[in-house]
């Protein structure tokens, strides 16, 4: 009983085997490989060149094999490495791979033609082959291209604009890539690498991969409502990309409140309403619609407005409104601050009024009074007890 | 019998007789040189601390008459000490000094009148006053200029000038007492006992006692900045009753353009600051608001000056001269 239990999971097993093999190993290729992705290349004379190999072992036992680099061109040097250092030869295990470079000092006076390589790795039972094509090029063109993926932005002059850009290496060699753009007077650009925020002049990009970076745009705060073009352009050796941009910018209004000819002082008597006249200019670029002015001031005191509210400032307008401020019955000679705001949807600036407040001087004519009332008693008395 | 014609005929006579009289008197002369010596004394240990002290000041000039040297009071509260003294000095024997050497009815016998004689008395006194507070203050701004070596502002001018006259006020104020005690009492001793008694029990007892005869009127808890204010206040209207703090009141309002109520001083002694919310601390107040801040002591000063008169002048016309 027991055994026909164990019976039946080892055949469950040796059915599930099979299975879990195949995605490395089709069923009916067995044996070793050397393999490359591109066994034929372009490379530069003077210059040193790498080829990625791979020894591939299916279904085979392990086995240590030697290797070998032959059909070297007089000159050259052809070294195989793994791991970062020089090798002589390899052991990949079953069903599975190693990774080996092929790397090629050619030397800078090289003829200029295709020579095959071949590489061998030989075992006690089988040798594969691999033959390499080396083409010479005497100069492989860089090239790049460059693509934003929102070329138009929009957004005020207060804000900065990014753009997202790709670059991409087209050519055979890591290039080292220089950033620019051109820009209108006064603009700010500079880019960064993704969410980094280090600005960068110049990035490295590996062949055939694509960068992005972030190209920051900051308009002056003076920037007239308006579209502008941006073009981004970057450059490794020979090779140019550009990419046209726009921003578009909308206007944005910007208060500014002053007293009349700039003064921002004031007299008021205690308990007495007082008009200041406060003129609000719009230096921004576009408008600034309803207008709301409020005021704080010391406790008991009023600030009110007339008008409350301006419909419309136009750029680099202005518009004069009387503040009324009333200090509180109570308040002690002296000078006090009083600040009055204005704001425009999202804009709003303020500014201290210096409140002179006088008291009345009521108190000091009813003084008077006394001392008259004293004088009168005193000619009274002169008056009625006057005598020789 | 009822007088005819001017109450004033003979005024000035009597006025010029009488400064006369004070300008060469004895008496005179040892005030003064007490006055001017102690007031110099005192404003120049002042100018010391000044120069130490405060390098930026704008109101820098009216602090020769409010800070106190190193030992010494301060130049105003030798003022209010000392006025008093001075004005009963010159008063308490003006009017009984002509009873007791009989020379009163033979001065009437002349074409003046009584109240001519009165008022003479009294101008010839408080001129004589006004001569030397001038002359001490004149004093006091020169020693300034040289030893500071800057002149002082319009506005600091007019505030020392405007402290001057609240100073020959209060200088009438006593002098008016002085007379009053020489009209009602015939012997010049008696008057100046009693005059001298009075200014001791205004300057030295009054203060003491003030918060004792205040107390009933106070409430005991203090919890909220008002009820503080509050029992300030009505400590000061029993303190008013002395002159002396009537104008150290005046005086520390007009000399310090930065205070604002007379409160502030006393706020500052407990060691607490008056701050009115929102108001800018420290910025000065122009003379004629902090004339206004004062206004009701300078009223009471003068009026009671005049009244002290009037009482001393019916008191005068009613009594028999020819005994």
């Amino acid at each position: 009983m027991r055994y026909r239990f164990i019976a039946a999971l080892v055949a469950f097993a040796a059915l599930l085997a099979p299975i879990a093999r195949a995605e490395d190993a089709p069923k009916d290729v067995k044996g070793i490989y050397l393999m490359s992705d591109y066994p034929a290349v372009t490379v530069r004379p003077g210059e040193t060149s790498t080829v990625n190999l791979k020894l591939q072992n299916y279904a085979l036992a392990p086995e240590r094999l030697t290797l070998s680099v032959a059909d070297v061109p007089s000159g050259w040097t052809a070294t195989l490495m793994g791991g970062g250092q020089p090798i002589a030869a390899a052991m990949p295990a079953t069903n599975s791979s190693v990774s080996l470079e092929l790397r090629l000092d050619v030397p800078k006076n090289a003829t200029v033609g295709t020579q095959t390589l071949t590489i061998k790795a030989a075992g006690g039972t089988t040798t594969v082959q691999l033959p390499i094509a080396i083409t010479l090029a005497k100069d492989l063109p860089a090239k790049l291209t460059l693509t934003p993926q929102l070329p138009e932005l929009r957004g005020n002059s207060k804000s900065s604009f990014e753009f997202q850009l790709g670059i991409k290496n087209d050519s055979g060699k890591k290039l080292t890539v220089s950033l620019s753009a051109q820009t209108p007077q006064y603009f700010d650009a500079s880019f960064t690498e993704g969410y980094g925020s280090q600005e960068l002049n110049a990035v490295p990009v590996d062949p055939g991969q694509t960068k992005n970076v972030k190209l920051k745009v900051t308009p002056p705060n003076t920037a007239a409502a308006g579209s502008y073009k941006v073009e981004a352009r970057v450059g490794a050796e020979d090779a140019v990309a550009t990419a046209d941009l726009t921003m578009d910018i909308t206007g944005q209004p910007r208060l500014d409140i002053s007293g009349r000819e700039g003064l921002v002082s004031a007299h008021a008597s205690a308990g007495k309403e007082t008009s200041i006249p406060v003129v609000i200019t719009n230096t921004g670029t576009a408008a600034a619609e309803n207008v709301e002015l409020t005021g704080s001031a010391p406790s008991g005191w009023k600030v009110t407005f007339d008008p409350k509210t301006i419909d419309r400032i136009a750029p680099n307008a202005n518009k004069e409104v009387q503040a009324l401020i009333t200090p509180t019955e109570k308040a002690i000679a002296g000078d006090y601050m009083t600040t009055i705001r204005a704001s425009a949807r999202g804009e709003s600036a303020n500014t201290t009024f210096r409140v002179t407040v006088t008291t009345s001087t009521m108190w000091g004519i009813a003084g008077i009074g006394i001392i008259g009332i004293a004088l009168l008693v005193m000619v009274g008395a002169v008056a009625r007890f006057g005598r020789r | 019998m009822r007088r005819e014609g001017s109450a004033f005929a003979g005024l000035g006579v009597v006025t010029l007789k009488e400064l006369s009289d004070h300008m060469t008197g004895m008496r005179m002369i040892v005030m003064e040189w007490l006055v001017v010596l102690l007031a110099l004394g005192v404003v120049y240990t002042g100018i010391q601390q000044i120069r130490q002290v405060s390098a930026e000041d704008p109101f820098l000039f009216l602090r020769l008459f409010t800070r106190a040297g190193e030992g010494l009071p301060s130049f105003v509260s030798v003022l209010s000490f000392l006025v008093p003294l001075v004005a009963i000095g010159i008063g308490f024997d003006l009017v009984s000094s002509e009873r007791s050497q009989r020379t009163l009815s033979r001065i009437l016998s002349q074409p003046i009148y009584r109240d001519a004689l009165l008022f003479g008395k009294y101008l010839g006194g408080l001129i004589t006053i006004i001569i030397m507070l001038v002359a001490l203050w004149l004093l006091v701004i020169g020693l300034g200029i040289l030893t500071l070596g800057l002149p002082p502002g319009p506005e600091e001018v007019a505030r020392a000038l405007a402290m001057l006259v609240v100073t020959i006020v209060y200088a009438g104020v006593w002098l008016g007492l002085a007379l009053l005690f020489s009209i009602v009492f015939r012997s010049p001793a008696t008057a100046a006992f009693v005059a001298l008694g009075l200014w001791l029990f205004f300057t030295v007892l009054w203060p003491l006692l003030a918060p004792y005869a205040a107390a009933p009127f106070v409430s005991e808890t203090v919890q909220t900045p008002g009820d503080l204010l509050t029992q300030i206040s009505v400590l000061q209207a029993f303190a008013r009753v002395s002159p002396g703090s009537l104008f150290g009141e005046i005086v520390g309002v007009l000399l310090d353009p930065t205070v604002r109520s007379t409160q502030q001083p006393l706020l500052a002694s407990l060691g607490l600051v008056l701050l009115q919310p929102g108001s800018i601390p420290g910025a000065p107040l122009p003379l004629v608001q902090s004339l206004l801040v004062v206004w009701p002591q300078i009223v009471a000063m003068i009026a009671g000056a005049i009244l002290l008169f009037v009482i001393g002048y019916v008191t005068f016309q009613r009594q028999e001269v020819r005994a």
